[in-house]
């Protein structure tokens, strides 16, 4: 039976993209720090800070959060080899459109997004236990990370295809996905101590709503700024995926380095 | 051309990549099928942006192309589909020589079995078993062409567009994918290949189109070509008995008139000697009238021979072996395009 050409396109990148070690590294770095920072931090950060809980299960949420940078730094990068490598041009000489491959990138971003999810939660459970979530709080952690997923993947995209330097993508990457990270509540939270400027970085950051909405999720109580939160996500996705579209409308194939 | 029926045809195609600056510009012309069409010309000739543009990878902005019955601008996937492209920079997934095959295959919805038989069937023909389970980066820059244009193989195709597929590859594995790609040409695939090794083109195109500046310069056979536009060609004579300085002299003369140039200076004329040089355009039209000269004077023509013509002497006779590197253009300059007369057309076989 002859798959969907997006489907095609996502086995292949799947295939050809994503080896063992490159995997392990992307799903090993969050899990190792669930395991060292929040046994340690578990021991020197009071529960008043957290919420009232340890910081390994503070913690936890926001690693699941950090799973849609992963995905989209996975997609990100599968585009821009695939313009090193000239198979983004060779892929549309072929049985597809453009639409298909930003499509089955996009689907690739979200499963790896997805199955990062499942790996966090299982190296939480050691600590925080099996986290009870309802189906509406599952749902709300899916389409959190989903749309985080769409919005960090068609930034790096729409980067991707302007930018014909390796070293120029790479640092770049590297750049947003530090300021990104550390600069949102991933692995602290917004308190009144924060310093204003600094908080108000943290609440343009789209890693902080999601971090928020999924811990909120875990906790199995939402709140309406929840689904605000989740509004902005879909909104800024959108925003992004208009970007990665542009990005393809006009983009230049040949030789990049 | 190996059997009836067009499959490609241009007019008047063009691309611009800014107003006024055009890549390509005024081509025209057809593609039979089980035709091989070469596209000669110098780097910057406007050969990929060809290919690009009837591949569908670039959308022209001017004229008209219809490929398997459909126009390039609106024909899309169904038209790519049909179509088989071996593109000038090296495209590669990170998998090893044999996955990369099979997943290729995949990628174009080719039955697992079949891939499987016709990957088996591409690593032999293309020698690629010690390259096997090895990935690219792995591979010498000659593996690595050969497993390019073996990948391309691995689907169903109606054209295939092969840019620079040979370059980087030994004399004998060059030799082994032309003849293959011969033997399919008469098996009915039509193959449009650009390369800048004359020789092949020689042996492998039924036709050749010669760009230059983005302009198609002529479109021909490659004899044609050559008795076209082959350039000056040495012409030797040998003679039974020693001519008299009186007779060489007038040979000289009469050949001088003819627009033969002589290869040795005039003084040496004034000995005795059976051997006569001379270089001409269209050598070969002289050839009947110095036979006629001999007999008229008794002369015995022991042997007579014309420098084999070549393509290469046709190519840098079409475009001049002085014109200076790649179109000659600096970074920001007009097209040159523009500043052609339009080329010769080719006919649509």
């Amino acid at each position: 039976m002859k798959l969907p050409p997006v489907l095609r396109l996502v086995v292949r990148n799947f295939t050809s993209n994503l080896d063992v070690i490159t995997v392990l590294i992307r799903f090993g770095q969050p899990a190792i720090t669930i395991v060292v920072l929040g046994t340690m931090f578990t021991t020197i950060v009071s529960s008043s800070v957290t919420g009232g809980a340890s910081y390994t299960a503070f913690l936890v949420p926001g690693m699941v959060a950090f799973q849609m940078i992963t995905g989209g730094i996975v997609s990100g990068n599968l585009f821009w080899l695939d313009r090193r490598w000239a198979m983004t041009e060779q892929i549309f000489s072929g049985p597809f459109l453009r639409s298909e491959y930003l499509g089955g990138l996009v689907l690739t971003t979200l499963l790896f997004s997805l199955v990062g999810v499942g790996v966090m939660i299982l190296v939480g459970v050691p600590f925080i236990g099996l986290p009870a979530l309802s189906p509406a709080a599952v749902g709300m952690v899916l389409a959190t990370v989903a749309l985080g997923s769409v919005f960090f993947a068609g930034l790096l995209i729409a980067l991707g295809s302007r930018l014909r330097s390796a070293n120029a993508y790479f640092s770049i990457q590297s750049f947003l996905q530090l300021f990104v990270i550390f600069l949102s509540t991933v692995y602290y939270p917004v308190t009144s101590k924060t310093p204003r400027v600094l908080a108000a970085i943290f609440y343009v950051n789209p890693l902080t709503y999601a971090a928020n909405t999924i811990r909120d999720a875990f906790a199995n109580s939402f709140s309406g700024s929840d689904f605000v939160a989740l509004g902005v996500l879909a909104l800024l996705a959108s925003m992004a995926f208009g970007a990665a579209i542009w990005g393809f409308r006009t983009l230049e194939l040949g030789p990049i380095q | 051309m190996a059997s009836g029926g067009v499959v490609l045809e241009t007019q008047d195609l063009g691309y611009s990549f800014a107003p006024g600056r055009f890549a390509i510009r005024h081509l025209s012309l057809g593609l039979g099928r089980g035709e091989v069409l070469g596209l000669l010309g110098r780097n910057g000739a406007g050969k990929t942006t060809t290919v690009r543009l009837l591949t569908t990878l670039l959308p022209p902005t001017e004229g008209t192309a219809i490929v398997l019955g459909q126009d390039i601008r609106t024909g899309g996937r169904a038209l790519r589909s049909r179509l088989g492209v071996v593109l000038q920079a090296e495209s590669l997934d990170f998998v090893t020589v044999e996955r990369n095959l099979t997943l290729y295959a995949f990628m174009w919805g080719v039955a697992r079995e079949t891939a499987k038989a016709r990957a088996e069937e591409m690593i032999a023909l293309f020698e690629l078993e010690s390259a096997r389970h090895r990935k690219p980066w792995a591979l010498s820059g000659g593996e690595r062409r050969r497993f390019q244009v073996a990948r391309e193989l691995m689907h169903d195709m109606e054209i295939l567009f092969l840019d620079e597929p040979t370059v980087g590859l030994d004399a004998v594995a060059r030799r082994r994918i032309l003849r293959y790609l011969r033997d399919r040409a008469r098996g009915g695939l039509s193959i449009v290949f650009t390369t800048h090794i004359l020789h092949e083109a020689d042996l492998l195109c039924d036709r050749i189109a010669v760009l230059h500046l983005g302009r198609l310069l002529a479109l021909d056979t490659a004899e044609s070509l050559k008795q076209l536009h082959g350039g000056a060609r040495e012409v030797s004579m040998t003679f039974g008995r020693p001519l008299s300085p009186e007779l060489r002299l007038d040979l000289g003369r009469e050949l001088g008139q003819r627009g033969a140039e002589l290869l040795e200076p005039p003084e040496a004329l004034a000995s005795a000697a059976n051997w006569l040089g001379f270089r001409a355009e269209r050598a070969e039209e002289l050839l009947p009238w110095l036979t006629q000269w001999s007999q008229a004077r008794s002369l015995p023509l022991d042997r007579l021979s014309v420098e084999e013509a070549t393509l290469e002497g046709a190519f840098l006779g079409m475009i001049g072996d002085t014109a200076e590197d790649g179109d000659g253009r600096t970074p920001g300059e007009p097209s040159p395009a523009d500043r052609l007369p339009p080329g010769r057309s080719g006919e649509v076989p």
